[in-house]
């Protein structure tokens, strides 16, 4: 890996941290319902952060490492998925529904892209240099808004950047078994750049994409970047139906270990700052009373 | 004041909304230069430049999420599913965005979006173009759905719509386009969610909206004959439900038949049953009844009808409405 500086890899183990900490939480009982982690996935929103500083993130089911690169704030995000006091929407949208300025999350397949578009039209129309970026998976692909939003960011010159996590495996089904063709293929059929992403080297990755993002923000050329990554966890609980060996062959190509051997005692160092400060925020925020719904119509929620 | 059809009415509110409010956008499919299959917008796009009215590739989730990201952005988009099956593909982006994130933010986030469906039947179309589909949207939470049964109300109702901070459903009965009437832009309106006594009578209420309060009054008048006074409310609000002028009429007349264009089974007509025998009950002297489309897949137009409630079966509910068990001291007779 290139250089990376404290404050990258401090986010990357965070992440890691936040994400088994998670876990952890879950198996205690103190999570409703289910979550699903980005172990292995978390260098790509690292290397997107300082590309997309200021912009819209279009996040999905796998969204705790997007919200957290965005906005560092590990505490709101577990309040929400806990519904504890402080949670960044209160409770209501929990691991897969986040709101916050710049940034929305929705577990549902391929609807932010629309979305996405709307913003990225806003954008350009009102001068404001802003990206829509949305971030999906290689099983996203399967649903048809994808490529309505497709057709008309490239029709309308729309600065949309969709960012595919291609980990492989749509919840338990192989890409082999639900993707004919590639994306790039279906990409550049409606005239949108298609970059792949193969590395974790974040410098490396910042470089490549850095021209990319600014086509899209300045020439409003939507743009598709596709990074092959690896999801290191089942899709959500106890579903994973990879053999161990699959997954072992995943885990050692994870970017944790060589980042670990490249960077040494540093490494070290920041790891265990950055697991005994998650530690301390799983600690308090489980602490913390039940988040407490703001009276609906002080609220505005009705009428 | 002046005569208009209810298509005119509807384009002049998109006119004036659109003069007077610069985030008020209208896009959809063909409705900039051709103006709309029902020609709705008809001179928008020339009037106010491609800009804010335009055209939409075929793509009704992306037109949907589109306009909701530009609402999320401060905009207030209009925009048109050219039938009301046309809508489905954008059902997804209806009930799980639109829907939901007003809640979802706890109220931070609002989506003014106005989603216009020319729906139900009687114009000879395949049975895409002739679905009645208000039920899906009234069952779902957070949406407003409207339906004017009048070109006055076309007007008032869409000009709220637009006014309004909340995502509305707002079904155009497309088989009443062409019917015309008086028209005040700028006259006072109704209220957003009032329904309204469109004809006031002593025997018996009829609940009607969108496309059947013209038949509910047509049948009002032929009911004279048989010796019934029949009030008739018009709905315009589908959700939320204005239980309030509706019970107040059924405790006057003690009597009701709520009609619709819709199966009946699962439809929009059992939950105005229900609020009304929930609510009303021991002012009823029957039972509430229903006349609706029957249940099945819109049938082919020869057949439509006799699958669209008229007037003869409409008054063939009324006259089941045990007339002969007379509760003395109210309703008919009283």
């Amino acid at each position: 890996m290139g250089t990376l500086s404290d404050e990258d890899v401090e986010l990357l183990v965070g992440i890691r941290h936040f994400e088994l900490a998670l876990l952890r939480v879950f198996g205690e009982g103190k999570v409703n319902g289910t979550t699903h982690t980005c172990l292995g996935q978390e260098y790509v929103p690292v290397a997107l952060a300082p590309l997309l500083d200021g912009d819209f993130v279009l996040s999905n089911h796998r969204g705790h490492g997007h919200y957290l690169a965005q906005f560092r704030d590990p505490a709101g995000l577990l309040a929400e998925i806990t519904g504890r006091a402080g949670a960044v929407c209160s409770g209501v949208g929990g691991s897969q529904h986040v709101h916050r300025d710049g940034f929305l999350s929705t577990g549902v397949q391929g609807q932010s892209l629309p979305l996405a578009v709307g913003m990225g039209l806003h954008y350009k129309r009102t001068g404001a240099n802003r990206v829509a970026a949305a971030y999906i998976g290689d099983g996203t692909w399967g649903e048809g808004a994808v490529y309505e939003a497709l057709n008309m960011a490239s029709l309308w010159r729309v600065p949309v950047l969709v960012v595919v996590e291609h980990n492989g495996i749509a919840q338990s089904t192989p890409t082999t078994r639900q993707l004919a063709g590639t994306i790039g293929d279906r990409v550049r059929a409606f005239g949108v750049d298609f970059t792949e992403i193969t590395t974790h080297d974040i410098p490396a990755i910042r470089s490549e994409l850095a021209p990319v993002v600014d086509r899209v923000r300045h020439e409003h050329r939507p743009a598709v970047v596709q990074f092959t990554t690896r999801r290191l966890g089942p899709h959500s609980k106890g579903d994973d139906t990879r053999t161990a060996e699959e997954v072992e062959a995943l885990r050692a190509a994870d970017w944790h270990a060589e980042l670990a051997a490249a960077l040494g005692a540093r490494f070290h160092a920041i790891d265990e700052r950055v697991r005994t400060e998650v530690d301390r925020v799983v600690a308090e925020v489980q602490a913390r009373p039940p988040s407490q719904w703001a009276d609906l119509v002080e609220a505005g929620v009705v009428r | 004041m002046s005569a208009l059809s209810m298509s005119g009415a509807l384009n002049r509110a998109l006119a004036d909304a659109l003069e007077a409010d610069d985030r008020v956008l209208v896009f959809g499919e063909d409705v900039g230069p051709l103006g709309g299959v029902f020609r709705i917008t008809d001179g928008l796009a020339a009037r106010f430049g491609d800009r804010r009215v335009f055209d939409t590739p075929l793509a009704e989730s992306g037109i949907v999420g589109t306009a909701i990201g530009m609402a999320m952005n401060g905009m207030r988009p209009v925009v048109e599913m050219q039938f009301d099956a046309f809508a489905y593909p954008a059902f997804e982006q209806i009930t799980s965005h639109l829907a939901k994130m007003r809640n979802r933010t706890r109220g931070k986030v609002e989506v003014p979006v106005v989603i216009r469906i020319p729906y139900g039947g009687g114009i000879g179309g395949v049975e895409h173009h002739c679905d009645s589909s208000e039920a899906y949207y009234t069952h779902t939470s957070g949406l407003r759905v409207v339906t004017p049964g009048t070109p006055q109300d076309a007007y008032d109702l869409l000009r709220d719509a637009i006014d309004s901070p909340d995502p509305v459903i707002f079904l155009e009965p497309k088989r009443r386009y062409w019917s015309k009437g008086e028209v005040t832009p700028g006259a006072d309106r109704v209220g957003f969610d009032r329904a309204v006594v469109r004809r006031p009578g002593r025997d018996v209420t009829l609940i009607a909206y969108g496309p059947m309060v013209a038949t509910a009054l047509e049948t009002a008048e032929a009911a004279t004959e048989e010796g019934w006074d029949v009030e008739v409310v018009d709905l315009r609000s589908l959700s939320p439900f204005d239980d309030e002028t509706v019970c107040a009429s059924v405790r006057r007349t003690g009597r009701a038949v709520v009609v619709h264009e819709a199966s009946g089974f699962g439809g929009y007509g059992a939950e105005v049953v229900a609020r009304v025998t929930e609510r009303c009950f021991h002012h009823l002297h029957a039972p509430v009844l229903r006349v609706t489309g029957f249940d099945i897949p819109y049938p082919p137009p020869k057949l439509e009808e006799h699958h669209l409630p008229g007037v003869d079966r409409i008054l063939d509910a009324i006259g089941r409405l045990q007339w002969d068990d007379e509760v003395v001291g109210a309703g008919r007779g009283a």
